[in-house]
């Protein structure tokens, strides 16, 4: 039973456009309604901002734009995931806009498929694997990867040539 | 017990910093006897509380360390900077044990024989020399008796012995009493013959040659007798003060036995209780120490409470009930004076760190054989504490830069005919919205050629490169610069200026250096007076709100939006010159609709006059400092965030870099 517990874990689903995506709970620390986001000029563009989390400020991405996907305007549906993950061995908070959020599942890790290397419209790194849902499959992410070392170089730079 | 020992470190580790800073005081002073006292007393808790919770080791050397001074005390010894060493080192020492009590670290252990035997070597010495010093003439208080009994003739001379008696007081405290016993009747009365007797008890610093001073025209017309009666100052114990009084009232002579046996019996009974208060008055608790942790939660809160209020004042605004807006005005007022009264809780006088600041002048100046002065100034000057607890680290290595490489040594200084020490000063001081921390030193400067040779050897400026003399002076803030001929186990391993430099930006603070060779060097950093909250002005562009920091904003101009040409910088004439504009839209690439008039503002910058456009200006805001995390961290033309009224966040812009960085950019689409 106890292995059984130890081996078994929850995944948050959520959908960006048409696809569904799933990430480890542990990493999400709350869901939000999207308030009104400062845009930080200067910035590029997966960077939506800003915004006011019970008196701290949390930088904003945007997932659809981050994984490629084209730009839609927020719905009634779109939150804003709150997320703790490793950046260049530190741990951040950040948001991250999605446009709806699904369920909880229990996902054992040995059914977790590998993501096909070839054909994936989306860009691969971040992808831990395809797992197979009421004849769906749902990608799962590794959120440390999102936000590479390059974004935060890119960063880095902007900030130093701007 | 373990809670307890900690508790023991806890205070251990305060008495040893407490010990360390009045030792470095007193090593200046030695003739301070404050200081050995404080020292003596010190050393006395510490041993006391060592015993206490176990720490035998701590305990015994404390022991012999107060040994040592208890014998200074009392006068049996001298003072010497031998003494101070060891009773430093000790210092250093007892700091690791108190973590390391029974000695298991065989290096602690070894040290701690070692200065066992060196102090038990100068109590050894002070015992046989003890006898040898004189009993000081200082300014120890020393009560005389002193009888008067001018002849009868005396007013023929031209005298008066009420003058006597009023010199006799100028010299110290007195009780004077008259015996009037030889008086006559006063039918038998010879008007100008003297008939009355004097006793005066006196406390005085003074010695009894000067008392005598006072009669020395009048020596052979009087009989004087002084006498001393006791090495203690009596008249300061009031029970002997009152029967002095009553004496007086029945106004015959006293004679010296009778004071003498008095002032014995009171000064035995009284005695410890004149010392017993003085040493409690100063241990009297006038602060309470707090984690910071806990400051830094009522600071958040209060940041909290100011975003609030912020957000009341609004909903006051727009709802015009006169209840609500009395309530959010009243509100404003305290939470204005709670937030003030907080941050002035969070600030600290740079004294806290000058004792570190001094042992390395002192430690590292006799290490490398010079003689130094380090002089503070204005360091009763308050910082925030996170500027204090990150500025410490940059001070000291400039300190230990100024000793190693500044001050040159004494046979160096003599030929360029400076005096032989050396000196360091640091200053600090207010000056507007900023605290400044000058560190000056008048040793050899810096030599803006050698500063040239050396980058260009190291690859970091060009050959054929042409700098001004301070260009190649600030060379030394850039990574990998080291200038030291050879690299000492002190300072020249080249990660030096340059992380002085990004440490103190880290904190929005500048750093600037100046230098005259042969002349000395000075290095100035310029600091926020907090970092937590500032007053800001919010402006609007585009959709979004900004904040700009109060102080940086010289001048408002209004202008119509259409006289503004398209593009990121161009000159608009204001105030009859032509100065420099950045139009923010265009920087920010805004695109909503443009306003009918775009607000002008003239900056504060270092280097030339400049102004920024806004869309419009909203008014005065408190903005409480929020940093940019994450992603955003690594941005510098913003300095933080801040809260508004109504939620919304909006950016802090540090107006000095981020003009720099348009300067920059306009600079490089020009080329």
């Amino acid at each position: 039973m106890e292995t059984s517990t130890q081996t078994m874990q929850s995944y948050l689903t959520f959908r960006l456009a048409e696809e569904l995506f799933a990430t480890n709970v542990s990493k999400v620390l709350e869901i939000l309604e999207i308030p009104k986001i400062t845009r930080v000029p200067r910035s590029p563009v997966f960077m939506r901002g800003v915004i006011n989390l019970r008196g701290s400020v949390l930088p904003v991405i945007d997932a659809r734009t981050k994984f490629g996907l084209s730009e839609t305007k927020d719905t009634v549906d779109s939150c804003i995931m709150v997320l703790e993950i490793k950046m260049q061995e530190q741990t951040i908070t950040i948001g991250a806009v999605v446009d709806a959020v699904q369920e909880v599942m229990e996902i054992t890790p040995a059914d977790i498929l590998p993501a096909p290397s070839i054909g994936s419209k989306y860009r691969g790194e971040f992808i831990e694997g395809m797992v197979k849902s009421d004849e769906r499959f749902i990608m799962v992410l590794d959120l440390d990867k999102v936000l590479s070392t390059e974004d935060a170089n890119i960063l880095q730079q902007m900030s130093d040539a701007a | 017990m373990d809670h307890l020992q900690q508790s023991f470190i806890t205070e251990a580790e305060e008495l040893l910093s407490d010990l360390e800073s009045v030792l470095l005081k007193f090593g200046m002073d030695l003739t301070n006897k404050e200081s050995v006292e404080a020292i003596f007393r010190v050393m006395h808790s510490l041993k006391g509380s060592a015993g206490m919770f176990g720490f035998s080791q701590v305990s015994a050397l404390t022991h012999d360390m107060e040994t040592i001074f208890d014998s200074i005390r009392e006068g049996h010894a001298t003072i010497s900077q031998e003494i101070i060493d060891i009773t430093l080192r000790s210092v250093d020492h007892l700091k690791k044990i108190i973590h390391d009590r029974d000695l298991v670290n065989p290096s602690n252990c070894k040290v701690h024989h070692e200065l066992l035997a060196t102090i038990n070597a100068i109590t050894g010495s002070c015992a046989d020399s003890g006898n040898k010093v004189t009993a000081p003439v200082s300014h120890q208080k020393r009560t005389y008796y002193i009888h008067c009994k001018p002849s009868q003739e005396i007013f023929k001379t031209g005298n008066n012995p009420l003058y006597f008696i009023d010199d006799l007081a100028a010299l110290g405290a007195s009780v004077v009493i008259a015996d009037m016993n030889e008086v006559p009747l006063i039918n038998d009365i010879t008007p100008d013959l003297c008939y009355t007797t004097f006793e005066t008890i006196l406390v005085t610093t003074k010695s009894v040659e000067e008392i005598e001073g006072v009669f020395l025209f009048v020596k052979d017309s009087c009989e004087i007798v002084i006498e001393k009666i006791s090495d203690a100052d009596l008249l300061s114990i009031s029970s002997f003060e009152t029967q002095m009084h009553a004496l007086r009232l029945d106004a015959c002579s006293v004679g010296f036995k009778t004071i003498k046996s008095l002032a014995a019996q009171i000064e035995t009974k009284s005695l410890k209780e004149v010392v017993a208060p003085s040493s409690v008055k100063e241990v009297q608790v006038a602060s309470i120490r707090v984690a910071s942790e806990k400051l830094d939660e009522l600071m958040n809160l209060i940041s909290e409470l100011v975003t609030s209020q912020a957000r009341l004042s609004l909903l006051a605004e727009q709802n015009q009930i006169p209840e609500l807006s009395n309530l959010s005005e009243n509100m404003e007022k305290i939470t204005r004076r709670l937030r003030d009264n907080a941050f002035n809780i969070c600030l600290i006088p740079l004294q806290t760190l000058e004792t570190r600041f001094q042992r390395l002048v002192r430690d590292l100046s006799k290490e490398l054989k010079k003689e130094i002065d380090f002089i503070t100034e204005g360091v009763e000057t308050e910082l925030d504490k996170s500027i204090i607890e990150k500025i410490s680290d940059p001070i000291l290595h400039i300190l230990r830069n100024c000793v190693d490489h500044g001050i040159e040594l004494q046979e160096e200084r003599l030929k360029k005919g400076k005096k032989e020490s050396g000196t360091i000063v640091m200053k600090a001081f207010h000056s507007g919205t900023s605290v400044y921390i000058q560190i000056k030193d008048d040793g050899g400067g810096i030599d803006p050629e050698k500063i040239k040779a050396k980058a260009i050897s190291k690859g970091i400026i060009a050959e054929e490169a042409t700098l001004s003399k301070e260009d190649a002076i600030n060379l030394i803030f850039t990574a990998g610069f080291s200038t030291a001929e050879k690299i000492t186990g002190v300072s020249g391993r080249g990660v030096g200026m340059d992380i002085v430099k990004r440490n103190i930006e880290s904190i929005h603070g500048e750093v600037t250096l100046e230098s005259t060779l042969h002349q000395g060097t000075t290095i100035s950093i310029k600091l926020p007076l907090t970092l937590s909250i500032i007053d800001g002005m919010l402006v609007k562009i585009g959709g979004s709100d900004y904040i700009l920091p109060l102080s940086s904003v010289d001048k408002c101009f209004e202008i119509k939006t259409e006289k503004l040409q398209a593009g990121l910088s161009q000159k608009v004439a204001l105030d009859g010159t032509l100065l420099p504009v950045f139009n923010l839209r265009e920087a920010f690439n805004e695109q909503n609709e443009k306003p009918q008039h775009t607000q002008i503002i003239k900056i504060h910058y270092d280097e030339f006059p400049v102004c920024i456009t806004v869309d419009s200006v909203i008014g005065e805001y408190q903005a409480v400092m929020k940093p940019l995390t994450g992603l955003y961290r690594s941005r510098d033309d913003f300095s933080g965030a801040t809260i508004l009224g109504d939620g919304s966040v909006a950016l802090v812009m540090d107006t000095s870099k981020l003009i720099r960085s348009l300067t920059l950019k306009v600079q490089a689409s020009l080329q």
